[in-house]
């Protein structure tokens, strides 16, 4: 066990601090500490411009390997470089669903000619992903899709009808990854395939939903026979789930850091605020920040920790990454409730008639979908119950 | 940066945790409920032979040298089989105490020896306690006086035995008068040693609360997979997953900070306050809710005394209100984390205290 930085990943950070230094300036100015979970419909276009300028100095997929267009940095210098990131008050991704998502899952399960046709948009910055899992009737029960998926034998091509919701930027991004069922007669996770596909086509058709927030990062999105390519499927027909869950190890893995320098960003916020308003006088107020702070770093290290287990190889989840998500969601809950305790009656009032929330505002409406989206609460602690802890599961009712 | 221990740590730790799993069984806790002592002299002998005692003794003194680091995990397992003897108090407290007065006192360096070889025991008392533990099967007691610290003999104190709710606990409180002659240190540097007492008190009490939990989980999932109602295994009610994912939730995410806090101990003692706390207050978050969701999953036989659940429970009780109960440590952490240099930002994954 060593839990410090040698002083070559030092030198490291000292060159991603200094390339945010230079380059956070002029327009992107505005960017600082904006665009996050709840705060990802702002500014898109300079966000996508900021996307293309951190490709530039190669700090787009910096985990990735370099065959694949990464910069094959080492656990350690992911880690300085999402601190860095983070303390500099970098924008949020907006290509983070390609990044950490739509690329590693085509790394590990997709072709020669899909990487090439794939993986060099996400890492320029320049084509930006969503993620089609669930429907109207699949939300715990996500393999319950309806979406389906037929070769028609004389384009080639695969034809898609179906609809998915609750998908996130879907009005910002190039492509979509699908699980659509490619065998009509089958059930639950058999029987799906994993589809890459366009968005800009006729048959997709994409609608805002309108959240508490009064915005909208979540959106419908109707299939009437869009199509794709007949080699725009990543495994095989029929396999489509071993992929989706495969990618869902991703979502656990390092992308799990940035996220966490965010949460650090939102409390240190808070902090401010309870130091400068007198909060942070109040005994309560300051046994709900150091519970909020101790249990981040918790979150933090024990990201350092699987990571460390696994060497930085990123699939094969262990019982602390199925207990995570159930953590995280609602730890960031709590933080919703505490920023506006801190802030008293003043969280109530927004600035002027627009319903335009302060950052925290937004923030603390938005977590209430952190304990729902990516698999309920519930739904994970059963999975923790039978899967972690081997718990007798409830016997399945026949259809 | 390398957040995992070896592979020597973890093969030392699995031969221990066979040791204790063949010898430390429930039967054998009730057994030792019924004794004079409560401890077995037999089984400290085979822990000797094992070298568990001479562990953290430097290799000056015949020891093996290790570290706070190298035992915590051997700490876990003392929970996980609610070891009754006072193996953690030994290698974790009074063992790194006389090793930082060894240097000039050869009093100090010669009980080192003799714990190596399994011929004295040490108890200690602390401030934090009101009652020293196994006192009672101790040749010598370290006490503190205000900023002192004190050695004294046995036959120096007059023992009080006060009775523990945990049955497997022997707890006394201690009359004695020290001197100049048993003051081993005092002014700053018995405060310091004192304070690092405290931390390595906690932090044996925090790795035990995590292998008590782990335990007490293992065994409601066992009950509840075994116990029908209506006919089918009463663990397939989302209720007591639920109880039980909880506990999981708190056990798993406790273990970070414990291994954390283990490894700050040991590089720089002198600023492990915060993350002993941090370790402190989520392993007894974790031990405690396992206590409650275990019993409540056992339903009324976890509330009887021939359930083995209450060996475990009580035992969870008991450490969480020792080396500090959670109120003093969650002091300490918002006292460090409000003060306005507290170093907490986003670039500070492992800034704070080392």
């Amino acid at each position: 066990m060593k839990l410090n930085f040698s002083a070559e990943d030092e030198l490291f950070r000292n060159e991603v601090a200094t390339w945010l230094e230079e380059n956070l300036t002029g327009e992107f100015e505005q960017l600082r500490f904006r665009g996050g979970p709840g705060d990802e419909h702002m500014f898109p276009e300079e966000r996508k411009k900021w996307e293309q300028k951190l490709a530039e100095g190669g700090w787009t997929c910096v985990g990735w390997p370099k065959e694949h267009g990464g910069r094959g940095c080492s656990i350690e210098q992911q880690v300085i470089f999402n601190e860095e990131y983070a303390r500099a008050g970098a924008p949020g991704h907006v290509g983070h669903i390609g990044e950490g998502l739509a690329g590693p899952t085509i790394i590990a399960f997709g072709t020669e000619e899909q990487k090439k046709k794939y993986l060099p948009g996400i890492v320029a910055g320049k084509e930006l992903w969503c993620q089609g899992y669930s429907e109207p009737s699949a939300g715990s029960d996500l393999a319950n899709v309806k979406t389906k998926a037929r070769l028609n034998e004389e384009t080639g091509k695969w034809i898609i009808n179906g609809q998915k919701v609750w998908t996130s930027l879907a009005q910002e991004a190039d492509y979509c990854f699908v699980i659509a069922r490619t065998d009509p007669g089958s059930v639950a996770h058999k029987g799906l395939g994993f589809f890459l596909i366009k968005m800009d086509q006729p048959g997709v058709d994409v609608r805002p939903i309108q959240q508490i927030t009064g915005t909208s990062e979540f959106n419908e999105v109707f299939f009437d026979d869009a199509e794709c390519e007949a080699d725009d499927i990543v495994g095989a027909p029929g396999e489509g789930w071993k992929v989706a869950m495969g990618l869902l190890g991703f979502e656990r893995g390092v992308s799990t850091l940035g996220q966490q320098m965010q949460f650090q960003n939102e409390l240190n916020e808070i902090i401010r605020i309870a130091k400068d308003n007198g909060a942070n006088k109040d005994p309560i107020i300051r046994q709900r920040i150091a519970k909020a702070h101790t249990e981040l770093k918790i979150m933090r290290y024990n990201s350092m920790r699987m990571l460390s287990a696994q060497g930085g190889s990123d699939g094969g989840l262990q019982k602390e990454a199925l207990i995570y998500k159930l953590f995280w969601a609602t730890w960031h809950r709590d933080m919703g409730e505490l920023a506006m305790d801190v802030m008293g009656p003043e969280s109530q009032i927004l600035d002027n008639g627009d319903y335009a929330l302060t950052r925290l505002q937004s923030m603390y409406l938005f977590v209430r979908s952190d304990t729902i989206y990516g698999g309920t609460n519930e739904i994970q602690r059963n999975i923790i119950a039978e899967r972690g802890l081997g718990m007798p599961k409830e016997p399945k009712v026949k259809a | 940066m390398d957040f995992t221990f070896t592979e020597d740590q973890l093969l030392f730790c699995e031969s221990v945790k066979d040791f204790l799993q063949g010898e430390v069984t429930a039967e054998s806790i009730r057994k030792s409920w019924d004794t004079d002592t409560g401890r077995s002299s037999a089984l400290w002998a085979q822990m000797v032979e094992l070298g568990l005692t001479s562990m953290l003794v430097p290799e000056a003194q015949g020891g093996l040298g290790m570290n706070e680091l190298d035992f915590v995990l051997l700490a876990q397992e003392c929970g996980r089989y609610a070891l009754p003897e006072p193996l953690v108090e030994t290698v974790l407290v009074a063992t790194p105490l006389l090793a930082s007065l060894a240097d000039n006192d050869p009093r100090c360096a010669s009980l080192l020896e003799k714990i190596a070889a399994g011929e004295v025991m040490i108890a200690v008392g602390h401030a934090a306690n009101n009652l020293v533990c196994d006192a009672h099967v101790a040749d010598y007691l370290l006490l503190p006086k205000g900023d002192q610290v004190h050695l004294v003999a046995k036959d120096q104190v007059v023992l009080v035995a006060q009775q523990s709710v945990d049955p497997s606990r022997r707890l006394f409180s201690v009359e004695w008068q020290g001197n100049d002659e048993t003051c081993l240190a005092s002014g700053a540097e018995g405060v310091s040693l004192l304070a690092a007492t405290l931390n390595r008190g906690a932090l044996g009490a925090a790795a035990q609360m995590v292998g008590l939990a782990e335990q007490m989980v293992a065994m409601s999932v066992q009950y509840t997979t075994d116990r029908l109602q209506f006919g089918k295994p009463i663990g397939v009610n989302q209720a007591l997953k639920h109880h039980m994912a909880n506990c999981a939730v708190k056990t798993e995410f406790a273990k970070a900070p414990l291994y954390r806090a283990a490894y700050t101990v040991t590089q720089d003692p002198a600023r492990a306050d915060f993350a002993v706390s941090h370790a402190k207050v989520v392993a007894g978050e974790a031990a405690l809710l396992a206590a409650k969701n275990s019993i409540q999953s056992f339903g009324a036989m976890g509330y009887t005394w021939e359930c083995d659940l209450h060996i475990w429970m009580k035992r969870s009780w008991a450490l969480d209100k020792f080396w500090g109960h959670a109120g003093f440590h969650k002091n300490r952490l918002h006292q460090w984390l409000l003060n306005p240099n507290a170093k907490i930002g986003a670039e500070m994954t492992f800034g704070e205290q080392v």
